[in-house]
């Protein structure tokens, strides 16, 4: 089923040629259904939206885009530049509502970027409040579109909105899930191979724990072409400070609020790396990537039902597993800081 | 050679590892020089520049990036903002100045830079504020890359590719205007979607200015390659000249719609010219309509002006422009096309 965006002149009433132009062969029957449709949903059609729809579009990993925002004309002039560029595209189906979620039914994957957006200065903690409330209006109506969608929060505070987001849902676990740590990640990735002057995709190295400022650098576990980084600093007898260990995570940090200083948003980055995780959920690509996801149980994590970002397995289920990475005792202290900080706030929303 | 943007502790000073990471194999020499690492330049950030610099991006189509503005926080956001996706995607060097030393070197300079259409506000109306900024521009370009090719997107395009032509000295088939590219996709996803067919069956080319007195060749649109028009007389299926007119105005206000809706169009723009930038680079020697020196052709005699036509594009530029059959009215229209622009031409002032 498609409609036509904006003409009016081509169909019925103006120039209809669809009666004429093609005729069936013999003895056809409706297509079998098929289970290969894959059909995504991104909620709020701002910079981060967007580009996450862009990216998604572009690197061809779905058929059908539906995109939810509550304002209607911004969102229809964002539908219309998409369909615009049909001639340069693999056929994807774009549609949009503000008002109607039944644009969003059987999705497979619902992208949630739906939200204030960060002010400089503001640390992420502080949008909490606006956005819980918005989720409370949102993801009702997601569920009951999509019952069987994987769940995909982007919004900030990310891993308390995962939380929140799951909470509200009635989801299992494993359907619910956070951008988390997955583009902090990339941004530490980059800055090691632009130093080494290596591909980023040679660079296995993963911050953990909370997106934001007590995120964890697992220093321990970071490798380059297979050859772990600490321990060959060591054999080398390569001398380095803890300090400047902190320094390039506090860079890490800081790379988004640098960003958003400049330029007043983040929007590629982030675009990227939904796609990323996009394609290996829908794709079940079993890819490690550092998401946002219940953490209970792990690490000694045992404070309450806390999402946070760990190196976890992703597939079509959605979460297959958390990586059993080792970390040095200072980590894991790092990281059940991290969830302690996250449950401390948790409690102070009334969900 | 590379540089580390916004960190400074790793690298001398702080935790630095280049030394020691990789050791090189025996007798080896420098890196041959191969011609084959591709660069393209783009000036403006805004909306239009960056949908266009982040498609090509993210469909691997160059070696090398550079991002050019007049705005310093700005520029150096967009590019921080690219890099940081470095682990999602090919290797791609993403450098950025308001320098123009920063295109040396370029196969492809995509100009974007200009005031924003306000809605409302017709194309014509942005020239002058754009060619003041084109006389900063294009020279700057041209010095740092007098091989590229230029490839105009400000509106009114077909004027400001004129303009930089003009001010670059370069050699026709080398300076390229976005022109009707998009405006094409617009008609043949409007005629697709109706069809429920893929749009890239369907043929169809508007040409002449990108802009209101733009022309709908109707009499070569194709689907599946069914010319159109003779397939509705063989039907007999009546049709209204005004009902094609209306399409054809749809296809015009399409980006007018667009901006009164959002603010502005980028994504579609972004994936015209990125399908320009693969053609012109991956030498494929397709066919798009693109704003091109015009004079010559249909009739069209009265001065030097470009406006788009079915052209044939490869890694030398503008190979030539296809002899579409046109109908005596679409020449007619086609050549009023060309005397609106010689017209708003006539009127302005190089100061070459």
């Amino acid at each position: 089923m498609h409609k036509t965006s904006s003409a009016s002149s081509l169909g019925p009433g103006g120039l209809d040629l669809s009666q004429a132009f093609f005729r069936p062969i013999h003895n056809a029957a409706p297509p079998s259904p098929t289970n290969r449709h894959t059909k995504i949903t991104v909620v709020g059609a701002g910079n981060v939206g967007m580009a996450i729809a862009q990216t998604i579009l572009t690197q061809d990993l779905v058929d059908e885009i539906a995109l939810v925002d509550a304002k209607a004309d911004m969102l229809r002039g964002e539908m219309l530049d998409l369909q615009h560029a049909a001639a340069f595209l693999p056929r994807t189906t774009i549609l949009a509502s503000s008002s109607d979620y039944a644009v969003t039914s059987g999705s497979d994957l619902i992208v949630v970027t739906a939200g204030a957006r960060q002010v400089p200065g503001e640390s992420r903690l502080n949008l909490l409040q606006r956005n819980v409330a918005l989720f409370r209006g949102i993801i009702p109506a997601l569920v009951k579109h999509s019952p069987d969608a994987i769940l995909l929060v982007v919004s900030n505070p990310v891993d308390i909105l995962t939380y929140v987001a799951w909470k509200i849902s009635g989801f299992p676990s494993n359907r619910v899930i956070g951008s988390g740590t997955n583009l902090d990640s990339s941004r530490f990735r980059f800055l090691l191979a632009d130093h080494l002057d290596v591909n980023a995709q040679d660079v296995q190295a993963y911050v953990v724990g909370e997106h934001g400022d007590s995120s964890v650098a697992l220093w321990s576990s970071i490798s380059v072409g297979g050859v772990p980084v600490l321990s060959f600093l060591e054999r080398q007898q390569i001398p380095y400070e803890k300090e400047m260990l902190e320094k390039i995570h506090r860079e890490v940090v800081d790379g988004a609020y640098e960003v958003i200083s400049l330029k007043g948003y983040t929007s590629w980055a982030i675009g990227y790396s939904v796609a990323s995780l996009a394609r290996t959920l829908l794709r079940d690509q079993r890819s490690i990537h550092p998401v946002s996801v219940l953490a209970r149980g792990f690490h000694g994590i045992d404070g309450g039902d806390v999402f946070l970002s760990l190196p976890a397995q992703l597939g079509r289920g959605g979460v297959v597993g958390v990586t059993n990475v080792h970390m040095t005792d200072e980590e894991v202290q790092r990281l059940k800081a991290s969830a302690e900080t996250l449950l401390e706030l948790q409690s102070q929303l009334d969900i | 050679m590379h540089k580390a943007p916004s960190a400074s502790s790793l690298g001398p000073g702080g935790l630095d590892l280049t030394q020691a990471f990789f050791k090189p194999i025996q007798n080896t020499a420098p890196p041959s020089p191969t011609k084959r690492h591709t660069k393209i330049a783009v000036v403006g950030v805004g909306n239009v520049g960056m949908a266009i610099a982040q498609t090509i991006l993210t469909q691997d189509l160059a070696d090398e990036l550079a991002l050019i503005d007049a705005k310093p926080d700005k520029l150096r956001g967009e590019m921080l903002d690219l890099q940081h996706a470095a682990a999602f995607l090919p290797r791609t060097k993403i450098s950025a100045s308001v320098d123009y030393s920063v295109a040396a070197g370029s196969d492809l300079c995509i100009v974007t830079a200009g005031a924003r259409q306000i809605a409302g506000e017709s194309r014509l109306n942005l020239l002058q504020r754009n060619v003041a900024l084109f006389r900063i521009i294009v020279p700057a370009l041209a010095r740092h890359a007098p091989d590229s090719m230029l490839l105009i997107v400000s509106n009114p395009v077909d004027v400001l590719t004129y303009v930089a032509w003009k001010l670059s000295g370069f050699p026709s088939n080398r300076v390229v205007g976005a022109g009707t590219n998009l405006d094409s996709s617009r008609f043949r996803f409007l005629i697709a979607d109706h069809l429920d067919v893929n749009a890239q069956d369907v043929q169809a080319y508007i040409v002449g200015e990108h802009g209101d007195s733009s022309v709908a060749l109707w009499s070569s649109i194709s689907v599946g390659g069914v010319p159109i028009l003779s397939f509705l007389e063989k039907q007999q299926i009546a049709y209204e000249k005004e009902t094609l007119e209306k399409i054809h105005k749809e296809v015009v206000d399409c980006a007018y719609e667009v901006i009164s809706l959002k603010g502005y169009t980028s994504w579609a723009i972004g994936y015209s010219v990125a399908s320009l930038a693969r053609t012109l680079l991956r030498d494929q020697r397709r066919i798009h309509p693109v704003s091109v020196l015009a004079r010559g052709f249909f009739g069209i005699e009265g001065g030097d002006v470009f406006l788009s036509l079915p052209a044939q594009l490869g890694r030398g530029g503008v190979m030539g422009v296809t002899n579409v059959h046109m109908t005596d009215e679409e020449a007619e229209r086609l050549r009023g096309s060309a005397r609106a622009i010689l017209e708003v031409q006539g009127q302005l002032d190089l100061g070459i």
